[in-house]
């Protein structure tokens, strides 16, 4: 009996693991493109130290003694900057929508849309700011100079996210649209537009969440909205109005954030969904 | 008999009437009327009006003119390459910062990663507040706390990139197998060993494709930077716009575009590869 333990095989070895070129080369890449960083940039090491310190200061300056007399102007632009996010997001969306049409290989041919793709890789590549600074000049320092900034820079990623949609759809209602003698408009109205309406408004919704944050900082360049009291009131060191603006601009975003990601669920209930712009492409809509 | 025959005929059933559309649910009808509402009150605040926008964005003007004539001359002057390349370092550096702090927030604010709950909801209303203020906004901050230059940059890039990666991989998180986490916790893992071997290899290649994308976000986001004073070619911009040179300006900024897209293709394909 105890013989046998002694003729038991030993564990066989593991097998080695094997070497993952792809991880090594894109770990060592991190690692040299931040080292190069580091050295490169124009930065006293030691001043960091410091920066909690001047950022505890800051924070008790701005929260200490808040000025709420400056409350109802201050919200007052933080709703322009909701303004400006809502309704630049609807022109984006607005022309998104056919633009995608023209951005789907399954609905238009290959040229087509692939010159339609660069167009939305080129739009989504601009920040918001940058469109507002060209905007400025031609619509004044108004909010309206934000609104095209945000309209036109969401024509990008919206696109994108819908042609994606689209390319996505089940073929049958399209068939059977063709089937009993559908016209391409009849065909898109009742054969792809019920599919994916659900999914292309949760996207404009999650598009609006984004903007939210982009038309916030719109008034640092004097396209309306919140920003422009915030920059003013931190240069000219009224920590107190620049506090209260912070806290308002934090707490709308969280409840716009809410209520939109609590409408967005509640429309795509049951579907698979693309959460965001990261993950886009990555999941299949069925 | 045959009257018979043709009364059948004439009396077959009549089409079936098609089902009765179902009412619009509640949630429908609020919504709708919910979102035309704040459509009109909106556009009444931002003063939308087409007649308006048509006449002034048709009007000939400087900025178009620019845009369709880009001056590239000025690229290789000493001050633009060099706010160019300040540009791409404090892209790099504040995802890699800003990356690696949110591995752990990321994991703190899960339930099986966190058991503390007063904790917990301390980790996630931070992760809350820090998402709901935008990038130039840091900036401005930073700026006003530790001075011009690029250091605030790249601060406000770390919080910006904390922000995205943790909400990214929290979202990651919530929907991972648990299987793994029950095993090593079975056998006694500690907490550290157990978020080690049971998590992280299940999250990294979705981790690994956040950063990536984070890195996109912020070079464009390293691009304004410099509009309120922290580092990049954000200073050039303001410096041309200042001075009307609508040529340079579009120059620089169409270069700049060109490599951010030639990045994010790369990125693209990276992240393919990764997931």
């Amino acid at each position: 009996m105890t013989g046998d333990w002694k003729v038991m095989k030993p564990a066989p070895d593991l097998p080695a693991k094997p070497v993952d070129r792809f991880k090594w080369g894109f770990t060592a890449t991190v690692v040299v493109l931040g080292v190069w960083s580091a050295r490169g940039l124009d930065i006293k090491w030691s001043r960091l130290l410091e920066a909690p310190g001047d950022m505890w200061t800051l924070c008790r300056l701005m929260f200490s003694q808040m000025d709420w007399s400056e409350f109802p102007e201050l919200a007052a632009a933080m709703w322009e900057s909701i303004s400006i996010a809502w309704i630049g997001t609807l022109i984006a969306a607005v022309c998104a929508i056919p633009m995608s049409f023209l951005a789907a290989e399954n609905l238009v041919g290959r040229p087509v849309a692939w010159i339609m793709r660069q167009i939305f890789n080129l739009l989504r590549a601009i920040p918001e700011v940058i469109l507002a600074l060209a905007f400025i000049p031609l619509l004044g320092l108004t909010p309206m100079a934000g609104v095209m900034a945000i309209g036109v820079g969401s024509i990008g990623t919206l696109g994108k996210l819908f042609y994606e949609i689209l390319e996505g759809v089940r073929p049958g209602p399209v068939e059977a649209a063709d089937s009993v003698g559908a016209t391409s408009l009849q065909r898109l109205r009742w054969g792809v537009l019920p599919q994916v309406t659900p999914e292309l408004a949760s996207f404009v919704l999650y598009r609006f969440e984004v903007n939210i944050r982009a038309s916030a900082v719109m008034g640092l360049v004097g396209a309306g909205g919140i920003g422009a009291d915030l920059a003013q009131a931190l240069r000219f060191k009224e920590y107190g109005t620049a506090g209260l603006g912070l806290i308002i601009v934090v707490v709308s975003t969280i409840a716009v954030d809410f209520v939109s990601g609590t409408v967005r669920r509640r429309i795509v209930a049951g579907r698979p969904v693309i959460l965001d712009d990261a993950r886009a492409g990555e999941v299949v809509v069925r | 008999m045959t009257t018979s025959v043709e009364e059948e005929t004439t009396t077959t059933d009549p089409v079936p009437e098609l089902p009765t559309k179902p009412r619009p649910s509640r949630f429908a009808i609020v919504g709708t009327v919910g979102a035309i509402v704040l459509t009109v009150l909106t556009a009444r605040n931002v003063g939308l009006s087409a007649n308006e926008l048509w006449s002034n964005l048709g009007r000939k003007n400087s900025v178009i003119e620019g845009l369709f004539n880009p001056d590239f001359g000025q690229l290789w002057s000493e001050r633009t390459l060099s706010a160019f390349i300040e540009t791409l370092q404090l892209a790099v550096l504040g995802t890699i910062t800003g990356s690696i702090a949110a591995l752990p927030l990321a994991l703190w604010s899960t339930t099986f990663g966190n058991p503390h709950t007063l904790l917990r909801g301390v980790v996630r209303t931070f992760n809350s507040i820090i998402r709901a203020i935008p990038d130039l906004l840091w900036a401005l901050l930073f700026v006003s706390a530790v001075g011009i230059g690029a250091l605030s940059g790249l601060l406000a890039l770390f919080f910006f990139s904390l922000a995205v990666t943790t909400k990214l991989t929290s979202d990651t998180l919530d929907g991972i197998d648990m299987g793994p986490v029950e095993a090593a916790n079975s056998s006694g893992a500690s907490l550290t060993k157990m978020l080690r071997t049971a998590v992280v290899p299940q999250i990294l290649p979705a981790y690994s494709s956040f950063v990536l994308y984070n890195f996109e976000l912020n070079l464009r986001a390293s691009a304004v930077l410099g509009l309120v004073g922290a580092g990049g070619i954000g200073a050039r911009i303001e410096f041309f716009r200042n001075r009307g040179e609508w040529e340079q300006l579009w120059g620089l900024v169409i270069m700049f575009f060109l490599v951010v897209f030639v990045v994010e293709r790369i990125s693209i394909t990276l992240r393919r590869r990764l997931i």
